[in-house]
């Protein structure tokens, strides 16, 4: 990364780090950025896929996964952070699942799987009653442990779910920035830019597809599984909700599929916008700036789905 | 299972299966004509439903009256649609996918802004008397749309396989360059497939909605099943359509019986994840090398 | 024994045969060129070798090895490595990241150490010359330099059987004589070398052997000069040799 661009960054973060004692905690902003950051980490996973060239249309699965498996363990008795972290895992194993079928499907075919994988688990989670509770889903999922400081009452308890989003989303960006310099990072570019030459030059595409796939899913699923212990229920339609798979695309390829920090930031700034500046006047139409920053990408952006789609311009001869 | 509940499953799944062919044609033209994929396929189809529900309640009227007019409500979208289509990348079908997938989200959150709360239904009692048939007791309103069905498909095919118009259309699909030069008008081709389509799809989601709740968010299963049929029914004539319909009317009718209803919406999932790596390359037809 | 034999290859594809019975043995260190008009086959039967296809009957061998059961990657690790016609690089790539793919995965345990790999890309890129391009984009090459970039990735894997497709084709004449140095360098290297060229000529100032391929069937294979001379050569493939 150029120095500008390192000291920018570094700006951007304290800000964040400041911004509780800054807003006053005041409850209201501090859910709503927390929320934000949620969200960057859910782009910045998607972009982990979208690098090795698989687009995904089903992040709701792994976002769903993390957050029911996490509400269920939460709710027999493991601590918090247990359940969060199992919940990671089982959204893991949920996109490796569905990683296998990219060793069959590429492009268009593996988006439209992933989507029916999405509506598959939320399917499970709106049928299945004995375990998820069905549509009305779960409710009373404990707390996080408040942070001691400020008090709770300054906050609401805001501020320690908005420190752990802050520190989510920081370390998916960390992982990414090692998955770009590593032996990983090469790997899922050759596969992104030509699968076949990458197969004859030694990379088995299929484990490193499902590296990916794995890493993905579980950062979505952390994401889960924090969100449904800050709004404390998880239902189908909340965790399972097309939401969560549009919204990763449009905030990545909006922000630069394959950037660093462009997916994290396009996150924020949309959310943000839509949350502050729509929602309270236009409600019905608060998610208008998402609809228009994805036909601007599909439509004109080079830098956007371009990045992603380059491999097939070049492709086969 | 005694034979006379399995003979009833077999003909409700006819009857669903002519229905979900009407539904899917909008889906097959478009995609065989732009190579483009319309995941807001479902949501203008729940979209006609509300249309004509809105009516329904306002009028009073026989639901089968507001069937067109529900179909020339959408047409304006159609052209828009179109315009966002002709914009589109290489490659096409995940471009398609990516476009229509915001578009459907926006389509579902205006639907939840103007109908919110609860699901609708046009509960029209011309429509839900029982009619007895051959010793089976079936719901003229299924009976009706069946037939509807099939009188459509029927004059589609006529249509594609024996009018100026459909030779246009037919060429186009097949190669939109050599269409054009050999003197076909392909935009015109286009531009009435999109009419065509979406004038469809207005008038099945009033026929969706006399059989159905609607939701905002019911467009989903719709455009899943869509595309399902679109594959099994490879080249996309309305015949192959049909046949395809029928049959997956008849394998959801019948596993639903086995499995029971509640699990209607995961065997939907599941079908199209199945089709897809069975016929992996069935969507997109790879290109000889 | 032959370093790689072949027997009965046979590929179809659909209604459309592009290779019938194809016998072959290749001694180590021979560098031997094919020819045969456009679509004799001769590219198919690079694919079925670098495991790209899998042929609908016989089989292949390297180094005692069956290849046709195993994917690219397996075969790449045995030591074939190959160019393409076209070039086919990581286009959004660097020129560098092109070849320390190879380099990196060419083993299961390839080399560990940064500087040895970093080293290894070095000297493959100034043995193509393209040292001074490392840190440009491969899609934005000239056609010569993605050709001498073809050669570097092919020999990043350290292959002992190298199969290169056209590697003069469409060069200007300068660059077929670069080409020829290379052809020249790596037999000097020991390595194995079986070569599809489009000129008769390229290919017999480089070659030990000769084998023409004509509709899917090996219809001769001998000395340069004897392969050339022979009529059925002339009928099958001089005709439409447009290289002067």
């Amino acid at each position: 990364m150029p120095r500008g661009g390192l000291i920018a960054t570094g700006l951007v973060g304290l800000a964040l780090i400041l911004l509780p004692p800054l807003s006053g905690f005041h409850p209201y902003y501090l859910y709503l950025v927390s929320t934000g950051l949620l969200f960057g980490t859910l782009a910045t996973s998607w972009n982990i896929l979208a690098y090795a060239g698989q687009v995904s249309f089903g992040h709701a699965a792994f976002v769903g996964l993390g957050g029911y498996g996490a509400a269920l363990a939460s709710l027999h008795g493991l601590s918090p952070w247990a359940a969060i972290a199992l919940g990671g895992g089982l959204g893991a194993a949920g996109a490796v699942i569905i990683g296998l079928a990219s060793g069959r499907l590429q492009g268009a075919s593996l988006a439209l799987a992933t989507l029916a994988y999405a509506e598959m688990w939320r399917a499970i989670a709106q049928n299945w009653d004995e375990v998820t509770g069905g549509g009305a889903g779960l409710i009373g999922i404990p707390a996080l442990p408040t942070l001691p400081w400020p008090s709770p009452d300054v906050s609401g308890g805001r501020a320690g779910g908005y420190y752990l989003s802050l520190a989510l989303l920081a370390s998916v960006l960390a992982v990414f920035a090692g998955i770009l310099r590593s032996r990983l990072g090469l790997a899922l570019a050759a596969i992104r830019e030509e699968e076949e030459r990458a197969g004859l030059l030694g990379v088995h595409p299929l484990p490193w597809k499902l590296l990916a796939f794995g890493l993905s899913g579980f950062w979505s699923a952390l994401a889960g599984g924090l969100y449904v212990h800050t709004v404390r229920v998880v239902e189908p339609d909340l965790v399972f909700s097309l939401h969560f798979s549009i919204l990763p695309l449009v905030m990545a390829t909006f922000g630069g599929v394959g950037t660093l920090l462009g997916p994290a930031g396009a996150a924020l700034g949309l959310y943000l916008a839509s949350e502050l500046f729509l929602h309270p006047y236009v409600p019905a139409f608060h998610q208008l700036p998402y609809a228009l920053a994805l036909i601007v990408v599909a439509l004109y952006a080079p830098g956007g789905l371009g990045t992603l789609f380059r491999r097939r311009r070049h492709g086969a001869a | 299972m005694s034979p006379t509940t399995l003979a009833h499953a077999i003909v409700a799944g006819v009857l669903l299966g002519c229905f979900y062919a009407l539904m899917a044609l909008g889906f097959s033209m478009i995609r065989s004509v732009t190579r483009a994929l319309n995941l807001t396929h479902g949501d203008l189809i729940i979209l006609g439903g509300y249309l004509g529900y809105w009516l329904w309640i306002g009028s009073g009227l026989h639901p089968l009256f507001l069937v067109p007019v529900a179909a020339a409500a959408l047409l304006p979208l159609a052209l828009g649609w179109q315009w966002l289509f002709q914009r589109l990348r290489e490659p096409k079908e995940l471009s398609s996918l990516v476009l229509t997938f915001g578009l459907s989200l926006f389509l579902q959150n205006g639907m939840l802004a103007l109908w919110p709360g609860e699901y609708r239904l046009i509960a029209s009692e011309a429509l839900t008397a029982s009619v007895s048939l051959g010793g089976l007791t079936l719901n003229r309103g299924r009976l009706l749309v069946a037939g509807l069905a099939l009188a459509a498909v029927g004059s589609l095919h006529v249509a594609l396989g024996h009018s100026r118009w459909g030779r246009a259309v037919r060429a186009t699909s097949v190669d939109r360059e050599a269409a054009a030069l050999l003197g076909i008008n392909v935009d015109q081709a286009t531009q009435s497939t999109f009419l065509l389509a979406f004038a469809l799809s207005g008038g099945v989601g009033v026929l969706f909605a006399t059989l159905h709740y609607l939701s905002p968010s019911g467009g989903a299963e719709l455009t899943l099943l869509a595309i399902v049929l679109t594959i099994w029914s490879g080249a996309g004539h309305a015949r192959s359509v049909l046949g395809a319909g029928i049959l997956l009317g008849v394998v959801e009718t019948l596993t639903l019986l086995w499995s029971g209803p509640r699990w209607r919406e995961l065997i939907v999932a599941l079908m199209l994840l199945g089709t897809l790596l069975a016929r992996a390359g069935g969507l997109v037809p790879r290109r000889s090398r | 024994m032959a370093l790689l034999e072949a027997r009965g290859l046979s590929m179809a594809f659909g209604g459309l045969q592009a290779l019938r019975g194809v016998d072959i043995a290749i001694e180590a260190r021979q560098v031997v060129g094919l020819l045969g008009p456009n679509g004799s086959g001769k590219t198919t039967l690079f694919n079925i070798l670098s495991g790209l296809l899998r042929p609908t009957t016989g089989e292949a061998r390297f180094d005692g090895a069956r290849l046709t059961t195993l994917p690219p990657w397996e075969i790449s690790r045995l030591g074939i490595g190959r160019t393409f016609q076209i070039a086919r690089p990581f286009a959004h790539s660097t020129v560098w990241d092109n070849v320390l793919v190879g380099v990196t995965f060419r083993a299961r345990r390839g080399p560990r150490a940064a500087l040895e790999r970093r080293r290894e890309v070095e000297r493959l890129l100034a043995t193509v010359g393209l040292l001074d391009k490392a840190r440009a984009t491969a899609g934005e090459l000239s056609l010569g330099e993605r050709k001498r970039l073809e050669l570097a990735m092919a020999l990043s894997t350290r292959p002992t059987l190298l199969l290169l497709d056209e590697l003069a084709s469409g060069l200007s004449p300068r660059g077929r004589e670069e080409v020829m140095g290379f052809y020249g360098q790596l037999r000097g290297e020991g390595l194995t070398i079986f070569a599809i060229e489009h000129s008769a000529r390229v290919l017999s100032r480089v070659a030990d052997r000769l084998l023409v391929l004509d509709q899917g069937t090996v219809v001769a294979d001998g000395r340069p000069e004897q392969v050339l001379a022979s009529t059925r050569l002339v009928e099958a493939y001089l005709g439409e040799d447009d290289e002067p």
